[in-house]
């Protein structure tokens, strides 16, 4: 027993700071004589405003996959995207597909399944990026926007924790950022293949930004009005 | 052989049906084609295809799906809800996010053909049904109405709970026009349209998207009548008409009140001519007599001037030969080129335009003495010849010393112009053709058109010997009628007048400023000068003879001797200055105004003129009798003040 209690302190004591890096933004008080003073955001607006940069980001991953599309894919092979090889990277993951079936779903379940995807994009943009990098004459809007996307999906990250932990108040680890990722190999791949891989990189994303922007909005609905609600 | 025979014709009968045999051949079904698949609400969707032939056999369609991630095939559930060749999917087999793939089989009895495969995701094939309940009313907003139109969305698509977030757009167009006006509304389902024409029909359409798929179609439109509100517009132009029309009247009160000086400004008004007592009227009567007679300024010659000072003024004597004379006489142009001195005082009626400025005089007598040039009908001078005219007399004036009818002096005697009209000739000086005992005054009042030419004087004095007296012409320079010239006279050696008084010579003026130095008469013990004394306050001209001719002072010249053309006989009706020959016994007595005159204490020029003038004119002889002979001219007499 003493062991574990003192490996518990201990890992406690390691993972203080980080707790603290987490959980301070959050630290603000909602009752009277706060310490910290900070101004606490209604859950209600903090949905909104999840659900607002979960809209931006689906619109602008969804220019970036239309700009990717006229500059590199040769016309044939559009038709014939999802035949390739690449299947998504989230295909893993237990998603609803339609609405009856997010019908049945909690809220809890759809906030995490939101955060899921959240997280499972984040390093893959990064890594988009600096393939994007690679290519001669990518334009600038589309190595802008894919940035701005990678940006962003960070910060919905953190707004998706901070609404878990109002909502459900479960108190959760943001993603730590990881230099080494998934997708960095040595080898250059082929030019071909590269933009293949790419666009399925982006369409993918495309469709998961969709799918967090319908399940924070239908969260909003039940937030609202939960019995019309799906 | 009958065997064979028909065996030959039964082949050719079967080869004949051969070819209508080979019309109803079987074969595969075509092709068939998915042309679209459309979800209206992102919960069921539907697939079109579009059959290929039919092979001559009845052919069936069927269609098989099958869903990423799995291999299960299935085939469409409901072929029928959607029409032919159409399949169904509803709700429980409408799967989002999952890529169908979808192949559409043709089948008949011979065999079947597969479509190429397609492969969809139901939430990029979503088109909505049109928006609903479209409602369109006028609203007013401070009187300027507009149109707000609303809307609902589509009953099927459930935006309310955010499955579907539809953006809308409307267009606007008036009745019978082909041009739409497009307004995105985003996601409101309300919109407010401005900039209506008054009285117009317009026809207000919607159509709704969501944001990953298609437009819908639009709605069926809706028809609003706009009021009227042409009064408002027709106020506002009201206004703009009275506003400009108050400004219109302001502009032109303005121009008329400053019409004049406008007038002046844009139309200046031409100077003419203008000769005090002159009356056209009488000219277009024909009568010259009163013309001139109503010319004649009865307070000519100056007697009486308060500022008589002002009156004098450079003289100048100016030669002018015979042939000049002509020309200056015919010369009509020159009927305003008068001599001003300089600060005598203007005559209000006179032609202001040319008499006004001193430089303007001169311009004028300028011209007009080369109008004069021009204008000879002789044509025998010309202006380069009166130049060389000029040089020669020049010239001609040295040699005239000798005969003592020139001062040593003339040469360089500069005879100093009338400032303001003479100095283009300054080197005038008078050739004593004759004794300049008679006063040449009266010179001042010959009212020939034009001014002396150089030349004439010059080529006048190359006739030294011509001494008939119609020989020469008064041509002087003109006068304003009004004008009081004071003529400076003086033939004495004086230092400060020096007079050449030629008796030949109409006008002699002497700079009494500068001195002629040299103008020494006594040498010329034959020529008679006579001095202009002063002008006295009736602007009248004292003349005084020459110390060295007749003791007479009284302002009567001396006798003369030998042939003496001093004395001015008068003005005929050609504006020539007649000269009178006169002989030493000649005693033309030029005195008789002084008789008239009571005042004898003064050497005052007769200035009764009127009843005199008109006689001097026309006969030289009695004239010559009249006239003083001692060198005084009555000039008021002697020269009416004709204007040719």
């Amino acid at each position: 027993l003493s062991a574990t209690v003192i490996q518990r302190s201990v890992w406690a004591l390691l993972l203080w700071p980080s707790l603290l890096t987490v959980s301070m933004p959050l630290d603000c008080k909602e009752e009277q004589g706060s310490l910290s003073g900070c101004t606490s955001i209604s859950q209600e607006k903090l949905l909104d405003r999840v659900i607002h940069h979960a809209e931006l980001i689906y619109r602008v991953s969804e220019e970036s996959c239309s700009l990717f599309e006229e500059m590199f894919l040769p016309f044939p092979l559009q038709l014939q995207s999802s035949q390739a090889g690449y299947a998504c990277i989230t295909k893993a993951l237990p998603m609803p597909s339609s609405k009856s079936e997010i019908q049945q779903i909690s809220d809890k379940w759809l906030l995490h399944s939101v955060l899921m995807l959240v997280q499972s994009w984040i390093e893959p943009l990064v890594y988009l990026q600096t393939t994007m990098d690679r290519y001669d004459h990518a334009p600038d809007m589309l190595l802008n926007k894919t940035k701005w996307v990678s940006d962003k999906l960070i910060s919905l990250e953190q707004g998706v924790v901070v609404l878990i932990k109002k909502m459900l108040d479960e108190g959760m680890l943001a993603t730590t950022y990881s230099e080494q990722g998934l997708f960095q190999s040595d080898v250059q791949p082929e030019m071909l293949e590269s933009v293949m891989r790419d666009y399925t990189l982006l369409s993918c994303f495309k469709k998961d930004a969709h799918k967090m922007e319908t399940f924070l909005k239908l969260l909003k609905c039940r937030q609202t009005d939960k019995y019309n609600c799906p | 052989m009958m065997k064979k025979f028909g065996e030959v014709i039964l082949l050719l009968l079967l080869l004949s049906f051969v070819p209508h045999a080979e019309v109803t051949r079987y074969s595969l079904p075509g092709k068939p084609a998915l042309t679209r698949c459309r979800s209206p609400e992102k919960e069921t969707f539907t697939c079109w295809w579009e059959p290929g032939s039919d092979g001559g056999l009845p052919t069936t369609y069927a269609l098989y799906y099958r869903k990423e991630n799995s291999e299960m095939v299935y085939e469409c559930p409901d072929y029928h809800t959607a029409g032919k060749n159409s399949c169904f999917f509803n709700k429980n087999d409408t799967s989002i996010w999952v890529n169908y793939n979808i192949t559409v089989v043709a089948s008949n009895a011979l065999g079947s053909t597969f479509s190429d495969p397609v492969d969809i995701d139901v939430v990029y094939i979503v088109k909505p049904n049109p928006p609903e309940k479209v409602a369109v009313t006028v609203m007013e907003d401070k009187g300027w109405p507009f149109l707000r139109v609303s809307w609902e969305p589509p009953h099927k698509a459930d935006t309310r709970s955010g499955w579907i977030t539809l953006i809308y757009e409307l267009r606007v167009k008036l009745e019978g026009e082909n041009e739409w006006e497009m307004h995105l509304a985003g996601q409101q389902k309300m919109f407010n349209i401005f900039s209506l024409r008054s009285g117009g029909r317009y026809l207000v359409q919607v159509r709704c998207k969501p944001d990953h798929g298609f437009w819908s179609e639009w709605s069926s439109a809706s028809h609003i009548k706009v009021p009227d509100y042409f009064h408002r517009e027709r106020s506002v132009w009201i206004l703009i008409t009275v506003f400009f029309a108050f400004i219109f009247l302001i502009v032109s009160w303005c121009i008329h009140i400053n019409s004049h000086s406008l007038k002046h400004c844009i139309l200046p008004p031409v100077p003419g001519p203008k000769i005090r007592g002159f009356d056209k009227q009488l000219l277009k009567n024909g009568k010259s007599e009163d013309i001139f007679s109503a010319l004649v300024v009865s307070d000519f010659p100056p007697t009486s001037s308060s500022n008589y000072e002002d009156l004098l003024v450079e003289y100048l004597e100016v030669y002018i030969p015979e042939e000049q004379e002509l020309i200056l006489e015919e010369s009509k142009d020159l009927q305003d080129g008068c001599l001003k001195p300089k600060g005598s005082t203007f005559d209000s009626d006179s032609g202001r335009g040319s008499c006004d400025s001193h430089t303007l005089l001169m311009d004028k007598c300028g011209e007009a003495k080369d109008d004069g040039r021009q204008t000879d009908q002789d044509g025998t001078q010309t202006g380069s010849e009166a130049q060389r005219q000029q040089a020669a007399w020049e010239q001609e004036a040295l040699t005239y010393a000798h005969e003592d009818m020139i001062s040593p002096d003339m040469s360089s005697g500069r005879v100093k112009t009338w400032p303001s009209v003479f100095s283009p000739l300054p080197q005038y000086s008078l050739s004593p053709l004759n004794q300049p005992s008679s006063l040449e005054t009266a010179k001042q009042h010959c009212l020939s058109d034009s001014l002396f030419p150089p030349s004439s004087l010059s080529s006048y004095l190359t006739q030294p010997g011509q001494s008939t007296k119609e020989a020469l012409r008064s041509s002087c320079s003109d006068f304003c009628s009004s004008n009081k010239q004071p003529l400076l006279l003086h033939p004495q050696p004086d230092a400060r007048h020096q007079l050449q008084a030629r008796s030949d010579v109409s006008i002699s003026s002497i700079s009494h400023k500068e001195a002629p130095a040299g103008l020494q008469l006594p040498t010329v013990r034959s020529t008679e000068y006579v001095e202009v004394h002063t002008v006295n306050e009736e602007d009248m001209v004292l003349l005084h003879p020459v110390p060295s001719g007749h003791s007479h002072g009284k302002g009567c010249l001396q006798t003369h001797q030998g042939e003496d053309y001093s004395k001015v006989n008068g003005v005929d009706k050609n504006n020539v200055l007649l000269l009178q020959r006169e002989v030493m016994e000649e005693q033309v007595d030029m005195c008789p105004c002084e008789n008239q005159d009571a005042n004898g204490a003064t050497e005052s020029y007769c200035t009764s003129s009127a009843q005199k003038s008109i006689p001097c004119i026309h006969t030289a002889l009695p004239v010559q009798e009249e006239k003083a002979v001692n060198g005084y001219v009555d000039t008021a007499t002697m020269f009416p003040l004709p204007i040719h």
